[in-house]
């Protein structure tokens, strides 16, 4: 029977997974807002953080502490790697937007592969054990990695929001987001800022691969399939919105985690490619909220979006079809 | 004799693959790298039809194409109105979507796979005359590639390609074009899974996950995309390389990672170093450096 306890207890669990959906969501959606692409490397991103930890803590027995800063630096480096070398030589050669989506694709399924044939195709965890302690809250379970699990999302998102609204390199992200050309004419190197870009997603990658990886057992291609997750969420949140791909994580998160209570939950998973359907189906421009209103300044700038959506639609650069 | 039929039979099953995914990747450049889901549909579609349903096995094998065209329309349509980006988005989810669904479901033998397939020609007539239908196939799969792509609907399929809105603007209809062409890739690679099924008579889901995928770019990038002889060169080449590593007796533990490195790995290399692959297609493939050279001194 559906009582008010399930029902908690089902919003707090789903709450507490979406923290590392919410996190691989938003990296996602930075790279595409900035950067302009559909980074399907990600996955190799995700896998080389969890290794990472994994060799750090499972492997040389390791303090947790020093597994997270593995988790952190390894996405951090291999995701500046991939720009420096990869993104950054296809940019100069003008390489066309398939070659790019080729190119993430095959570097995602070679790390899984370099994975495969160094740690093994087992699934394997970060540390020994997934089970963590539980306390009852009220008639809700809480376990020890639950509260952690929120705040290090929660950390995160602060930590990107006051970085894109208050220092510089965050600033440089938007003015690059919103027009990369317009932005380099007033100086702005965007090269560096591609980096910062991919820097910031490569640590929120880092962050969210630690809490799933110390929750749930991993292998070479769940990263790929946790990808999915991250690129329905930005559909849906609206192409370009960083903070609607989190949103979206959150409610796609708590719907999936919910149909347990009605579909057997071996079919749990199959849920992920049908929102990703029914995401370019019916919402390939992302769930349109109706605006607030705030006074003159969003009145002004209002005016300005409107003025720019008398061109064709698919002129319209979708990164900046959405103010953060 | 046995190993080398199965290798002939590998390498023109490849051929048909690598050449109709060139088809929808090369030359209407229509960015999907479910091409082995739909080789699955045409696969379990063909066998179960046969084996449960008693349908004669020619049959089942031209039913098991049709289904993989029409799942290849279900997923085009809806993807290719919006834009052709979001068409490798539904392609791959659609790929993992089935195969999850396969691994889930009893008719199809689960993730354990489906076995006793009925076997087509090989104990009526003989091994030999498998081995010509299947290369029969795949040289008739080339040579309505290279009369696609020779012929008035490759100026179209090109135009359409380089400048969709030009294309529109004469009044034809690009996304009609797109998942036609789509739906016929889609149907030849349907055709030759049903014609691996009714050989290898076992087919599981894990066969046609990310590494056949990878395998089939790799033909593909690696022999010249939008070329007729490209992926034909490819196919042939990929086939018998990971049969060079076998004969190294290694674990099939490493031997799988090993193979799709092996297939990745290659693609990045030519993809830095010879982006026009083995056979140039003297073209396109590297179009805006050109582009971007024009007014230069």
């Amino acid at each position: 029977m559906l009582t008010f306890d399930t029902i908690a207890q089902v919003l707090w669990t789903s709450i507490s997974t979406s923290s590392y959906l919410v996190l691989f969501a938003v990296a996602f959606a930075l790279v595409l807002k900035v950067n302009r692409i559909f980074n399907f490397a990600q996955a190799a991103l995700m896998t080389v953080a969890f290794y990472a930890a994994n060799a750090v803590v499972s492997l040389a027995g390791l303090s947790g502490v020093l597994g997270f800063v593995a988790a952190l630096g390894s996405a951090a480096l291999a995701s500046a790697a991939l720009e420096i070398f990869g993104f950054r030589s296809l940019r100069r050669r003008n390489a066309s937007q398939m070659f790019l989506f080729i190119f993430t694709l095959i570097v995602s399924e070679l790390v899984a592969y370099l994975a495969m044939l160094i740690f093994g195709t087992w699934p394997t965890t970060i540390f020994p054990s997934l089970f963590w302690p539980v306390s009852l809250v009220g008639n809700i379970a809480i376990s020890a990695w639950d509260l952690p699990a929120v705040g290090g999302m929660l950390g995160s998102l602060a930590l990107l929001f006051a970085c894109l609204r208050y220092s510089q390199p965050g600033r440089f992200m938007i003015a690059v987001a919103d027009n990369p050309d317009l932005a380099e004419l007033y100086g702005i190197e965007k090269n560096r800022i591609y980096l910062a870009a991919m820097i910031v997603a490569g640590l929120l990658i880092g962050v969210g691969m630690f809490l799933y990886g110390s929750r749930a057992q991993v292998q070479p291609t769940t990263s790929i399939e946790l990808m999915l997750f991250a690129i329905a969420a930005t559909i849906i949140g609206g192409i370009g919105n960083v903070w609607g791909a989190a949103t979206t994580a959150i409610v796609l998160g708590i719907v999936q985690n919910g149909s347990v209570l009605l579909i057997p939950s071996e079919w749990q998973g199959f849920l992920l490619y049908i929102f990703l359907f029914l995401a370019i189906v019916f919402f390939p421009s992302g769930v349109k909220l109706p605006e607030r209103k705030r006074g003159l300044a969003r009145n002004v700038a209002s005016v300005d979006l409107d003025t720019r959506q008398s061109t064709p639609a698919n002129t319209v650069n979708p990164a900046s079809a959405t103010e953060d | 004799m046995e190993y080398v039929y199965t290798l002939i039979i590998l390498i023109a099953l490849s051929v048909i693959l690598a050449s109709s995914f060139n088809l929808i990747i090369g030359y209407a450049g229509l960015i999907s790298i479910a091409h082995p889901v739909f080789y699955a549909i045409g696969a379990y579609a063909s066998a179960i039809l046969a084996r449960d349903h008693g349908v004669p096995v020619p049959i089942a094998m031209l039913l098991g194409a049709v289904a993989a065209m029409l799942a290849s329309i279900a997923v085009a349509l809806p993807s290719l109105r919006v834009s052709g980006d979001y068409l490798l988005i539904a392609s791959i989810g659609f790929q993992l979507g089935v195969l999850e669904a396969i691994k889930n479901v009893s008719f199809t033998g689960g993730a354990g796979g489906l076995t006793n397939i009925p076997p087509f020609l090989i104990q009526s007539v003989g091994r030999e005359a498998y081995v010509v239908l299947v290369v029969a196939v795949a040289v008739l799969t080339v040579l309505l590639t290279r009369v696609i792509a020779h012929g008035p609907y490759w100026r179209a399929l090109s135009a359409m390609r380089d400048d969709e809105l030009a294309f529109g603007a004469l009044g034809r209809n690009a996304v009609a074009m797109k998942v036609a062409v789509f739906a016929l890739g889609s149907a030849l690679a349907g055709l030759a899974g049903a014609l691996y099924a009714h050989y290898f008579r076992f087919v599981t889901p894990e066969q046609f996950e990310l590494l056949q995928s990878a395998a089939m770019l790799t033909m593909v990038v690696v022999g010249g995309m939008r070329t007729t002889l490209g992926p034909v060169i490819g196919a042939v080449l990929l086939q018998a390389l990971p049969q060079a590593i076998t004969f190294l007796d290694l674990p099939t533990a490493l031997l799988g990672p090993l193979q799709g490195l092996l297939f990745t790995g290659l693609v990045l290399i030519f993809m830095f170093w010879r982006p026009q692959g083995l056979v140039a297609a003297g073209e396109f493939w590297r179009p805006s450096r050109e582009a971007s050279d024009v007014g230069r001194p």
